[in-house]
């Protein structure tokens, strides 16, 4: 007998908002592509610039958490704020209002992320096409949080828009956009036959061309999970710092042995992954940098809540200062 | 049928965020971790050939869980043969109904740590049956003064200071007992020394099991488990059927491998137990209960375990040796110790947990899969590099599409 659970109201929105909206936070398509407006991106090409709409969501989800930090996840209001648009929720919170007050406040850093990261790649001499609106998130999520039935007709719906770019290789911003496009979606998506790469190693390939970018002091690099795990993607990243001239630190636990950032329970366990965040802060500034440097949205963002003193920065944002200098 | 995990995962989440702002739990596990990471490294340079020793014994465990039920029937006629009981559980009930009977009314027990021991809740089953039961590992020992539940599987009471220990005690030995380890450790010794020799009946769990001899080998460092295994006149191991192994040297290799990674060069005690104490020197006449005890039991538990052997997405779960590495390299568990678990901790035991309690087993895990962050470091220290994150992303998708993981019916 089949005994059905249901699971906290966070995750059965976040799924829906994945399977109807195409994006765990039900972002509009113009919001998540307003960012390669001034760039005329083709659509079709080799090579296809996958953000997933990974970074853009962050300031979403840092004013979700702090809200839910103080709300009971099983209430009402709470499952309203959660990415229903357009529904005035009777006790008094309005989903629209908070979406607006956080693209006011917030929008410019994480937006502009996936902007750098493009004119990155085409100062290394990359020609790369995107889908704009009709991208849709990869629905790494959906495999994390065990709703692997909505992600097979899911991921052929993701696979048919980045087939009619006619890309051979997508080069993917988010490590774990990679990993689902890498290792679940040729179990799941018939004749799914592109090449995935990560931004890391599309530049790791070109490191040769980079700018030297300038720091006060160090930096320390903060290997993601997926990244140094299931990518196995860790050299390339010492490597691209050191064509940068940049000087560089190793925290204790790093490489394949990295300490996870606490972000992939934000949603469930805010405190816990604060926590988590401190305590990984902490054994980074521990080398002394001055700078924390990832190289994945949610590490990005989970680091950021629990940083101290040093700053947090995105490989994208850190190397384009090379350019822009 | 419907169950709502909202108020599970509401309870579990503030127990657990209590637990993050505990003070006491930051120290010690702060400690504990920082020198687990350096005396592993430290002895496993001393002793290189442990990688290794480690993939062997993991393809050994391999090959045992897919011929578990052969190892058992093996295992039950090696302990018959050396004149012990062999009995086989298929869950929680039956384990302890089994062990209550073979107790008899109203006896006196010392235990040896187990983990199988916990699962089953053993000691609260058998107090109720009006036993008195001494759990004689000191951390246990305190846990049960204390009426709290282990915080590691190896050190269940690393979240209780000195300090606290003295309370505990003064109160319980009715005498003032100083906040000096030392003086703890002795005043035990002294309590537990009598017990030893006044139990009817010892019990306790085994590391491995070696079916062609019918041999249980359990490692320690207090000399607890010796004498629990020695001084009462009837002997109980209570055993979980993934710790059988075909011979007695497979046997000796996975418990090396364990206590190395558990962070030891070499226990204290290896314990080796076969069948009851026995005699030839007056005319080579066998005469059984010389020394140590006349009986001997060994009761052989699945609750669950044949569910997760017959499953190809967990039967490397079974392949877990209880080294407890793995919640050292935890980032959940090194700020919530054992409340991140039920009775086995961090991601491994959230996997274990969806098996071993019984009907509910999957959604009493729920909280615990969905805490794991899936992060994979786990992965590297595990000597039998168990895929955790890939058991935890089935469960939950188990979870989510209301899959059950096979229930105690399920065991042959």
């Amino acid at each position: 007998m089949a005994v059905e659970m249901k699971l906290p109201t966070v995750l059965e929105i976040i799924r829906g908002n994945i399977v109807k909206h195409g994006n765990p936070l039900a972002l509009k398509g113009s919001e998540v592509a307003s960012w390669a407006r001034e760039l005329n991106l083709p659509a079709r090409g080799e090579v296809l610039f996958y953000t997933g709409g990974e970074y853009q969501l962050l300031p979403f989800i840092d004013s979700l958490v702090k809200t839910m930090t103080h709300m009971d996840q099983g209430s009402k209001g709470f499952s309203l704020m959660m990415g229903v648009r357009n529904m005035l929720d009777k006790a008094g919170i309005n989903a629209e209002k908070i979406y607006a007050s956080v693209l006011a406040k917030d929008k410019d850093r994480f937006n502009t992320v996936c902007y750098k990261a493009a004119v990155i790649l085409k100062k290394l001499g990359y020609e790369i096409c995107y889908s704009g609106e009709e991208e849709l998130y990869s629905g790494a999520l959906l495999y994390e949080l065990g709703y692997w039935s909505d992600l097979r007709p899911y991921a052929q719906k993701v696979a048919d828009v980045i087939s009619r770019s006619g890309a051979k290789t997508i080069v993917c911003l988010s490590p774990h956009s990679a990993e689902v496009f890498k290792l679940v979606y040729p179990k799941l998506v018939k004749d799914w036959n592109v090449e995935i790469k990560t931004f890391v190693e599309y530049v790791w390939e070109k490191r040769d061309k980079l700018p030297a970018v300038k720091v006060d002091g160090s930096v320390v690099i903060h290997d993601s999970c997926r990244l140094a795990r299931e990518l196995e993607i860790d050299e390339q990243l010492r490597e691209i710092l050191q064509s940068a001239k940049v000087d560089y630190k190793e925290a204790f636990r790093n490489k394949k042995w990295t300490t996870c950032c606490g972000g992939p329970s934000k949603l469930l366990f805010p405190e816990i992954s604060h926590t988590i965040a401190e305590r990984r802060v902490g054994e980074l500034e521990e080398t002394g940098a001055s700078v924390i440097l990832t190289s994945c949205p949610y590490c990005l963002s989970a680091l950021q809540g629990g940083k101290n003193t040093a700053g947090v920065e995105d490989l994208i944002e850190f190397l384009y200062r090379g350019f822009e200098a | 049928m419907s169950i709502d995990l909202q108020k599970e995962f509401t309870e579990y989440t503030k127990n657990l965020n209590k637990a993050s702002k505990d003070e006491r739990i930051k120290t010690a596990i702060g400690r504990a971790v920082e020198a687990y990471r350096k005396t592993v490294d430290e002895t496993l340079e001393r002793f290189p050939h442990t990688p290794a020793l480690a993939a062997e014994v993991r393809t050994l465990k391999e090959q045992s869980t897919a011929n578990m039920q052969g190892l058992l029937k093996e295992a039950m006629a090696s302990v018959e043969r050396n004149h012990g009981k062999a009995f086989f559980a298929k869950d929680k009930q039956e384990a302890n109904e089994i062990v209550d009977r073979i107790i008899g009314v109203k006896k006196s027990v010392v235990k040896g740590k187990s983990m199988l021991g916990e699962e089953l809740h053993m000691r609260e089953y058998l107090e109720k049956k009006g036993h008195e039961v001494w759990e004689t590992d000191l951390g246990e020992f305190i846990l049960q003064l204390k009426k709290d539940k282990p915080m590691h599987i190896l050190s269940p009471a690393i979240h209780v200071p000195r300090e606290q220990v003295a309370e505990i005690f003064s109160k319980f030995f009715g005498k003032e007992i100083p906040p000096d380890i030392a003086q703890e450790v002795a005043v035990v010794r002294d309590f537990l020394r009598e017990k030893y020799f006044t139990a009817d009946v010892g019990i306790s769990g085994a590391n491995a099991f070696a079916a062609d001899t019918g041999a249980a080998v359990i490692i320690e460092n207090e000399g607890n488990v010796r004498l629990t295994t020695a001084a009462p006149p009837v002997h109980i191991v209570v055993v979980g059927v993934e710790k059988l192994v075909p011979t007695f040297q497979d046997a000796m290799k996975v418990v090396e491998v364990n206590w190395r990674y558990a962070q030891y060069g070499v226990p204290g005690y290896v314990s080796m137990v076969s069948g009851p104490s026995k005699t030839g020197d007056i005319e080579k006449v066998t005469t059984y209960g010389a020394h140590g005890p006349k009986e001997f039991y060994v009761v052989f538990v699945d609750n669950g375990r044949s569910a997760m052997a017959r499953d190809p997405e967990f039967s490397q779960a079974l392949h877990c040796l209880r080294c407890g590495g793995c919640m050292y390299e935890c980032p959940v568990f090194q700020v919530t110790a054992g409340h991140f678990g039920h009775t086995y901790l961090g991601g491994i035991g959230a996997v274990w947990t969806a098996f071993v309690e019984g009907e509910s087993s999957l959604e009493k895990a729920a909280p615990l899969l969905y805490s794991c962050l899936r992060c994979g470091r786990c992965v590297e220290r595990c000597p039998m590099q168990i895929n955790v994150p890939r058991m935890v992303g089935e469960l939950r998708n188990r979870i989510a599409t209301g899959e059950k993981t096979g229930s105690a019916e399920d065991a042959s």
